[in-house]
């Protein structure tokens, strides 16, 4: 039956309208029209531009009169609009008042916040026309996708091995091999790799819409265009990235990443997306007017007294997340995410920043991140926090999580490379072991509130980490000043490639230390897409602007160091296969499983025996028999660190009668006895001690 | 857009000329559900049509979705490897039977009656 609302009560010109809805927010597919919503705290006006596709003059204006508001919302419905064909924008009357917070321009068009398709950099890196007055363009999306009975996966969060990846970067290279490089859909052609290498989830940085041309220019050392490649400088929260699908130039980007996410939850991988609610593309006083600064600069953005745009993110303004407007449209958001895109979780990039107050002072129980942690909507989503901001603010072990929220441990990087490279500390890396409960346990957090990383996409690679003392950033433009210092690595006694086979051999047994640490270390470990290839980026730890090989992953590396990626993907299968690696709550320290044995023992060159002193050795033994609280029987599991420049040998603690040591991993020698399958671990002659070479790892199985 | 139809005992062969897209879809649609009559073999030849865009392909997967009601098959043929790829792509190709052209698709179809 048709609704009896399906037809207008107004005319405007030839536009028929009628008194729109004000929920939901947006531009909505309905019967006979399209309601558009749209809402204001200080316009005085509004009006609708409707566009044909690429057309820089609209084809209508209609103004919202008085009958089309509702409290603080513009909102109608036009009739007989070819939605597939139109773009839409706002122009907005109001005071212009900086002192005030205010700065509205009745000339400006403005892109809806709710945008849930952004045209205007279709395809990406295509040069803009810059004179076009409404360079991003809001576009109607029909968002009836056939999900079939496709669901979140919800894995546990201790059984997920996360990938970070750029979209763009992991299939650009010609090497890779796909038919439309660069986009969701090759990501899709690639789900083989994925599945062989046994992650479980990908992290996608910011796939929401952002303008690769913002701060666009040529690099005064390569001569190459710079771009921003990241992305994280979002122009929409709603809206996927066109220049991302094969098919943004149809318009069809939306459905390419839901087939994307379809696919992966196929193959039981999970779909985490890197969101940027810290601050906007539109820069601070000089920027340009995309959106949220002519809608309402007072409600999105936080305000010095005099009216000026706090930094806290480094880029120009900073969303403004507590204000209870701007608080929901990011609950809008992410609820739309995971409802319509069946996203598994989200990463916020600079969460520091959502807890702080209008005036930017820390809070210390942030509405924003407090609504997220307890929504129905979002409550078996991933909530993972880049706990800092650039303003300083840095909550690793602290941000307010209710319990709900992961975060980024940047103490795990730190202390893992510092140990690495042979001056770190032993109780430090006793706690990363473990899952940080020194930063977790106390406030009832468990174990994979810690998200491990080694390395991500700020910072070196993991084999430029063991390749590179310094940055070179030089081709970034900005002479070598930007990027992180403190990245402790170690270039294995060379700066940069080098052809001889003693350094290359002992970068890659670094890189194998490194990700065996990782991933038998207690939380949720994240890898950085490429590391198991040995990708380089030649030693720029900022590449948020390469467009190029620097940053996009040369497929070629999977041959190259095809022992690197061998030996990721037998120790990825084999945290998979252990659940002793895997507990989400913290160890007790003692044996509450009746085995003889605690949870958790700490050993060195003598058995039982930790000199905690000697900050380049550590062993441990976990009892296989309190894996997942005594819940599951697994095998036991020790391993031997040696961060040390000489051989030592280590004294083996007992196993239970019946029981013997199996070699499952040793760093220090070659294929294909640095790794086993899983499984297929060799039996010890010795059962009684082991000599671990060199800035080397074992580790051993007993059963 | 242009639609012709060719029927051949139970099997209609619709050939669809130019763009489907958001302006022709209502047309299209409104030509092509009265065809669905129980037991027909539906073969929807694209080889004229240069480009089909997401209205137009949601229109040949609503059609595909009402087929099985009336133990009908629907088979695509023709399709542009552009026009191919954007149904891969963006999942819709999963939701249907495509053959190269349409005689491969009528032979299926005489061979599942």
């Amino acid at each position: 039956m048709q609704r009896i609302d399906a037809h207008s009560t107004h005319k405007y010109g030839d536009f028929k309208l009628r008194i729109g809805k004000p929920l939901p927010f947006g531009a909505t597919i309905v019967p006979g029209g399209v309601n558009f919503s749209v809402y204001s705290s200080y316009a005085t006006s509004c009006e609708l531009l409707l566009f044909n596709k690429h057309e820089t003059n609209p084809f209508g204006i209609i103004p919202f009169t008085n009958d089309f508001r509702i409290g603080n919302v513009f909102t109608m419905v036009v009739f007989d609009i070819d939605y597939e064909n139109i773009e839409y924008g706002y122009r907005m009357d109001g005071p212009f008042d900086p002192g005030s917070g205010h700065r509205f321009d009745k000339t400006k068009i403005l892109m809806d916040p709710y945008a849930k398709l952004i045209g205007g950099r279709d395809i990406f890196g295509e040069k803009p026309d810059w004179d076009d007055p409404y360079q991003h363009r809001a576009r109607i999306l029909y968002d009836d996708f056939d999900w079939e009975n496709d669901h979140p996966l919800e894995t546990p969060v201790e059984d997920l091995v996360i990938y970070e990846m750029h979209v763009r970067g992991f299939t650009k290279h010609k090497s890779s091999k796909v038919k439309y490089p660069g986009t969701f859909a090759a990501i899709r052609e690639k789900i083989p790799y994925l599945k062989e290498l046994k992650i479980n989830c990908v992290e996608l940085m910011p796939i929401h819409e952002f303008d690769e041309f913002e701060n666009s220019r040529i690099s005064p050392v390569t001569g190459q265009m710079l771009l921003n490649y990241w992305g994280y400088s979002n122009l929409g929260y709603f809206a996927p990235k066109a220049g991302l699908a094969a098919t943004g130039k149809y318009g069809m980007q939306a459905d390419e990443l839901k087939a994307l996410i379809k696919d992966l939850h196929k193959n039981n991988i999970e779909v985490i997306l890197d969101v940027v609610f810290n601050h906007t593309a539109e820069g601070n006083e000089k920027g340009p007017y995309i959106s949220y600064r002519g809608i309402d600069n007072k409600t999105y953005y936080m305000l010095t007294p005099e009216g000026y745009y706090y930094n806290f993110s480094g880029c120009g303004n900073t969303l403004n997340c507590n204000n209870p407007i701007t608080r929901n449209m990011i609950l809008d958001c992410l609820r739309y995410w995971a409802t319509d895109y069946h996203i598994d979780g989200f990463r916020f990039d600079l969460a520091s920043i959502l807890g702080r107050n209008q005036d930017g002072a820390p809070m210390h129980s942030p509405p924003l991140l407090e609504v997220l942690a307890f929504d129905p909507i979002l409550a078996k989503c991933k909530l993972i926090a880049e706990a800092w901001d650039a303003g300083g603010l840095y909550q690793v072990g602290s941000f307010p999580s209710w319990g709900r929220w992961a975060e980024w441990n940047g103490k795990y990087r730190d202390d893992l490379r510092k140990f690495l490279k042979g001056n770190g500390s032993s109780g430090a890396m006793s706690q990363r072991l473990q899952g940080s409960p020194d930063l977790y346990q106390w406030q009832q957090r468990g174990a994979c509130a810690s998200i491990n990383f080694i390395t991500a996409h700020d910072g070196f690679t993991l084999m430029d980490l063991v390749s590179y003392n310094g940055k070179h950033n030089e081709a970034n433009g900005e002479n070598n000043n930007d990027g992180g210092n403190d990245n402790d690595s170690w270039n294995c006694g060379f700066e940069g490639e080098t052809d001889d086979p003693n350094i290359a051999n002992l970068r890659k047994k670094q890189i194998k230390n490194a990700v065996t640490m990782l991933l038998i270390s207690q939380g949720t470990p994240m890898i950085l897409s490429g590391d198991e290839m040995g990708n380089t980026q030649w030693g720029n730890n900022n590449a948020y602007c390469q467009d190029n090989e620097i940053s996009w992953l040369d497929w070629n590396m999977t041959e190259k160091n095809s022992e690197l990626l061998n030996y990721f993907k037998k120790m990825i299968a084999f945290r998979h296969k252990h659940p002793v690696l895997r507990s989400n709550t913290h160890f007790r320290n003692y044996d509450y499983a009746g085995s003889g044995y605690p949870d958790i023992s700490w050993h060195g060159t003598k058995a039982w025996y930790t000199d905690w002193s000697n900050n380049s050795i550590l062993a441990f033994l976990l009892c296989g028999k309190h894996a997942k609280q005594g819940k599951v029987q697994d095998n036991y599991f020790y391993a031997a660190m040696n961060m040390h420049w000489e051989m030592h040998g280590f004294e083996l603690p007992k196993l239970p009668v019946n029981m013997s040591w199996y070699v499952f991993a040793n760093t220090d020698v070659a294929p294909p006895f640095d790794i086993c399958e899983p499984g297929q671990e060799y039996l010890m002659e010795n059962q009684n001690e082991f000599l671990v070479g060199p800035r080397s790892i074992i580790i051993l199985i007993g059963k | 857009m242009e639609i012709k139809t060719d029927i051949q005992e139970n099997t209609k062969i619709i050939m669809i000329s130019g763009s489907l897209d958001g302006k022709t879809a209502p047309e299209a649609q409104e030509k092509i559900i009265p065809l669905i009559e129980p037991d027909n073999i539906l073969v929807v030849d694209l080889s004229n049509c240069k480009y089909v865009s997401s209205a137009g392909l949601r229109l040949l997967l609503m059609i595909a979705k009402q087929v099985p009601s009336k133990n009908c098959k629907l088979f695509l043929t023709g399709l542009t490897e552009e026009v191919k790829d954007v149904m891969d792509m963006t999942g819709f190709s999963n939701f249907f039977k495509i053959y190269g052209t349409v005689k491969e698709a009528c032979d299926m179809g005489a061979s599942c009656t």
